[in-house]
């Protein structure tokens, strides 16, 4: 259901201001979403006066420089710190992307960081993403072959391989699928771009069997077609995918095999 | 504790690019023209009943609110059919790189005005 405004208890304040104790000249604001599970107050945005003098260039930089000399309760998911595990994924400047690949020179003025967009969050900047991982486990993406024969290297040709670029680099970081206003609106039923696209990865992957099955599992009003192509997906891919062209090319196959 | 927790900011948030723009103004042109071919249909019926009904919806024409919506629903005709277009070769398979569905996107909202002027100035002649 299409629900444009949020919640009553989703609904933001104005938040605490951190000024800065530096003394730098280079001072930028930083906007970021908080939400203590703790208590009962609603989410509020906290201003962070960050001294950019000494701030490395990405957006992750930024966060932990606050959570390390500022504010040590704020919240975020991290780990490699270089685009490949999908963690750090959040919403800067009124786009989905990962902090770590992210510059803060490209964004102008103040810098606007949430979490990722229509999910519950758990606290600060952390999203619940159980609902998308249940998904993501529907398509059973996992490779379905008949014979059992472990000695033999199971081949693939060049081209077959080929088939696989822009997809097997997903890293389900989520940031297509929370990007996608049809995702927001049918979350619960709508598979969304991330899952779609993976799905495509084992629907077109010469080694795989089960094809038919695959495709006949996803080929759903609900599942599938609510794919209005926004393009929000694309646009918003870390990893420069193109969700909506795997989406489009499984809704292809449906009517030409 | 799960349905206290809040939900994150999304349409509130979420910058517009050129294609979800483009993607709502499809929809909503979409409500709109099956509204005004509903009441195109009536118009025809009224004439059924005479010259005077005739008269004055043809006044109505004349009214600058009459210009108006004759104009805006050229629009909303002209920017329909250029975005079912882009779809019917979305279907197709083609032009899903971000480059060229950004500028199909621009040229369906600049087309959209153009074709706009091209109707109504050869509906005047």
């Amino acid at each position: 259901m299409v629900q444009i405004n949020l919640p009553q208890n989703s609904k933001i304040q104005k938040g605490k201001y951190y000024k800065d104790k530096t003394g730098s000249k280079n001072i930028r604001k930083v906007n970021i979403y908080r939400w203590d599970p703790s208590n009962q107050e609603n989410p509020r945005i906290d201003t962070y006066e960050v001294d950019m003098d000494n701030c490395p260039s990405k957006v992750l930089d930024l966060l932990n420089k606050i959570k390390n000399e500022i504010d040590p309760s704020i919240a975020y998911r991290r780990s490699c710190a270089h685009g490949v595990c999908g963690s750090c994924a959040m919403n800067m400047d009124g786009k989905n992307g990962l902090a770590c690949t992210k510059p803060h020179k490209e964004i102008d003025g103040d810098i606007n960081i949430y979490p990722l967009p229509h999910l519950k969050v758990q606290k600060d900047l952390i999203g619940d993403l159980s609902t998308l991982y249940k998904q993501y486990e529907s398509v059973e993406p996992w490779l379905k072959i008949s014979k059992k024969d472990d000695t033999k290297e199971n081949l693939q040709s060049i081209e077959d391989r080929s088939k696989l670029d822009g997809l097997y680099e997903c890293i389900m970081c989520a940031c297509c699928s929370t990007s996608c206003p049809s995702y927001w609106w049918n979350g619960d039923k709508y598979l969304g771009p991330a899952v779609l696209l993976q799905a495509y990865r084992w629907i077109i992957d010469s080694r795989d069997e089960d094809r038919k099955d695959r495709l006949k599992k996803v080929a759903d009003e609900l599942k599938l077609y609510r794919c209005h192509t926004i393009m929000n997906c694309t646009n918003a891919c870390p990893k420069g995918l193109n969700p909506a062209k795997a989406i489009a090319e499984i809704k292809k196959m449906l009517i030409t095999n | 504790m799960k349905d206290n927790n809040p939900l994150s900011p999304h349409i509130q948030i979420y910058n517009w690019h050129i294609s979800s723009l483009v993607s709502i103004c499809h929809r909503i042109t979409g409500i709109i023209n099956i509204t005004i071919i509903t009441l195109i249909c009536f118009w025809v019926s009224v004439l059924l009943l005479g010259n005077s009904n005739y008269e004055v919806i043809q006044n109505f024409f004349q009214t600058f609110l009459g210009k108006f919506i004759i104009i805006f629903t050229i629009w909303s005709f002209s920017f329909q059919i250029l975005s079912e277009i882009r779809h019917l070769f979305w279907d197709l398979g083609f032009g899903f790189e971000l480059k060229i569905s950004n500028i199909t996107g621009l040229l369906v909202i600049f087309g959209s005005f153009i074709l706009t002027v091209f109707i109504f100035i050869l509906g005047r002649s």
